[in-house]
């Protein structure tokens, strides 16, 4: 095996090359879910593993996700590292018992005796043409369950090296995989086994006149916003969350700080979601340096559309730039 | 295989039916050459070719209904395998780029959250540090609070008899010295940690006096042993060095009881600060016309009130009682 060679990959080819390298090292880790062995999964995510680590490691399961979280469970009670794949977000509502009643508070439930060092896998995300149950960012749902980390990466670069940490941490991690960016962007990564941190937002640009804050597939629509901005002399520091939960206050309250005003973007409807929690944060903790109110852009509190008008549902460029010329204008 | 999806026919038609097929497995098919024919509910289109290959299979026979986005066909060769037929995933059309970012906050922002002003001082003046006497004042009379346990007696004084020009100050000096001997231990320093005290023969008096420096409390030594005309001449020389600020610190040391003559300002009753080793401070404030019984009949008479206020871990009530009706009864003397 060639460790250590630098790869063009996507976000879903970079998830591929984490599965396989932790697998290859860590003997304990094992996959598991709907399509994910012999098909290679609906996106591409698990191809090759049954083949490379064989079927006692790459798991093909019923279609029951409520099995699918509970069998993972008790593999990772027991001295495995199970990932399981949930083939959409839409799809784990059935698992939620599991999820939340289970997984998430083993560790606290045995004082410590077990732990559940597991991670569930699912792309989601609207924008590429899906039918019902397929489009939806329900990330806050799991953001509120305390024992559970809500992670999700927005390049390749941080998808490898968020699902390697991800997969070493003792406690369950939510790994949400923006599906319209999974072949979007191509990086080179370097396959060496390198995690990323998992309670640390990342900062994809540095500015001084305005903080963006997003995460998942919006960041694409966040970057080229902030390239318009900075044609008409607005700098922007886009901040990428990466892990909702727990979440990085300091860095977006250092952000905040410098800059004063803060635009947050995201997917997901508007009522309850995570840019809530962090404009709270960012009340809390820096509203005297506050020039302008925290505004967010952010999908409607209405189921999501089908495909013909998910592109009205979705933050678009121009509404994040049109956000920000108002916090800018205060 | 490369599979060739059902395109959308327009107007967003779910499903088209094969009506039939142009080509079969094998044949060689250039681009825009007609493949199939479907109907749809509109119309039958004839769906072209979008590259140029070898057909691998055929999805469905004429008759079959296919979905928009299912597998209609496929060319031989490796596909693109995207996998599934739920969606469809936009694709990198640019060549590879590296990916940079910062794991958490950059420098610039961390400096920033570091200089931020703290939430209680912004938008006051810099605070400015106290220094010389004012700094003495707090720490002294801090040190006092935590560990004096005063309480306060105030009278008034009738001291309508006293004949002008008399020097305020210079008979409440005598009038303490006076009160001292009655009620000795008013005279005394006290030390709290051995619970110990000293009685003190002499009496020296602390005279407060403010200056826009701060509090000065110079010391009028042995009040009791001196005559008038050398405590005028003391007193005199006090005020002038403190007014010149030539007092030297050893002048405002071993005092053994305080006078504070607020009186001079504005102010009738307080609660003067003892402090230790000090028991006891007496406050003299504003002498004022009231009108007052004076035998057995109204009259509009001169009143000095009069506040002081002892450690109560050393003197009693009684004693400090004691010592206000002695200094009350060498003030009311004319």
């Amino acid at each position: 095996m060639s460790a250590s060679k630098s790869r063009d990959v996507t976000l879903v080819e970079a998830v591929n090359m984490a599965l396989a390298w932790e697998m290859e090292h860590d003997e304990s880790v094992v996959v598991l879910g709907e399509d994910i062995a012999t098909n290679g999964g609906v996106f591409r995510a698990t191809a090759g593993l049954k083949d490379r680590f064989g079927f006692k490691r790459v798991m093909d399961t019923p279609l029951a996700e409520n099995l699918i979280a509970g069998t993972a469970i008790g593999m990772a009670t027991q001295g495995l590292k199970p990932v399981a794949e949930f083939q959409f977000m839409g799809f784990i509502y059935s698992a939620m018992e599991q999820i939340v009643s289970h997984a998430s508070r083993m560790r606290n439930r045995t004082r410590g005796r077990l732990h559940c060092p597991l991670v569930y896998r699912a792309p989601f995300g609207g924008g590429i043409h899906a039918p019902e149950h397929h489009s939806e960012s329900t990330e806050a749902l799991f953001a509120h369950i305390p024992g559970l980390r809500v992670v999700i990466p927005s390049s390749p670069q941080r998808a490898y090296g968020l699902l390697l940490a991800a997969i070493r941490n003792p406690d369950p991690v939510i790994f949400l995989e923006p599906k319209r960016i999974y072949r979007a962007v191509t990086q080179s990564v370097e396959n060496n086994g390198d995690a990323l941190p998992l309670d640390t937002c990342f900062t994809l640009r540095e500015g001084s006149d305005l903080t963006l804050i997003s995460w998942g597939a919006s960041i694409m629509e966040t970057l080229e916003a902030a390239d318009l901005l900075a044609e008409q002399s607005v700098s922007c520091e886009v901040i990428d969350v990466g892990t909702i939960s727990p979440l990085d206050r300091e860095t977006l309250l250092c952000s905040v700080t410098k800059t004063g005003r803060a635009v947050i973007v995201h997917e997901a409807c508007r009522n309850g979601g995570v840019s809530a929690e962090i404009a709270a944060s960012i009340a809390e903790g820096a509203y005297l340096e506050l020039k302008a109110p925290v505004i967010r852009v952010t999908g409607y509190d209405t189921v999501m559309p089908y495909y013909r008008n998910e592109q009205a549902y979705l933050p678009q460029v121009e509404d994040i730039v049109e956000a920000a010329k108002r916090v800018i204008a205060l | 295989m490369k599979h060739f999806k059902l395109p959308d026919l327009g107007e967003g038609l779910p499903e088209a039916e094969i009506v039939e097929w142009h080509v079969k497995v094998g044949d060689t098919v250039a681009v825009d050459q007609v493949l199939v024919s479907v109907e749809t509910a509109k119309a039958i289109v004839e769906v072209p070719s979008p590259e140029a290959g070898t057909v691998a299979k055929l999805f469905g026979e004429p008759g079959d209904i296919i979905h928009t986005g299912e597998p209609l066909m496929a060319y031989e060769g490796e596909g693109d395998d995207s996998g599934t037929v739920v969606g469809e995933l936009k694709k990198d059309d640019s060549e590879t780029r590296t990916d940079t970012f910062i794991i958490g906050a950059a420098e610039s922002s961390k400096r920033a959250r570091a200089n931020r002003s703290s939430v209680r001082t912004r938008s006051l003046p810099k605070a400015e540090p106290l220094r010389g006497t004012r700094r003495t004042m707090a720490k002294n009379m801090a040190a006092s609070h935590a560990q004096v346990v005063p309480v306060s007696i105030f009278e008034d004084v009738d001291v309508g008899d006293w004949k002008s020009g008399t020097d305020i100050t210079m008979r409440l000096v005598q009038g303490i010295a006076a009160a001292c001997e009655t009620s000795p231990v008013m005279n005394s320093w006290f030390d709290g940690e051995s619970l110990s005290r000293r009685l003190k023969d002499e009496v020296h008096v602390g005279i407060a006096v403010d200056t826009p420096e701060g509090l000065f409390v110079p010391v009028l030594r042995d009040v009791n042993h001196r005559t008038m005309v050398d405590l005028r001449k003391g007193l005199k020389n006090l005020r002038e060095a403190v007014a010149t600020r030539k007092i030297p610190p050893a002048e405002m040391q071993g005092a053994t009881i305080t006078l504070s003559n607020f009186g001079t300002m504005t102010g009738q009753y307080a609660n003067p600060i003892v402090s230790p080793p000090q028991v006891a401070i007496v406050g003299a404030g504003a002498i004022r016309e009231k009108v007052v019984p004076y035998h057995g009949k109204p009259a509009v008479r001169r009143i000095l009130p009069l506040s002081i206020t002892f450690d109560h871990r050393a003197v009693t009530g009684g004693e400090a009682s004691r010592f206000l009706g002695a200094l009350i009864a060498a003030l009311e003397a004319a």
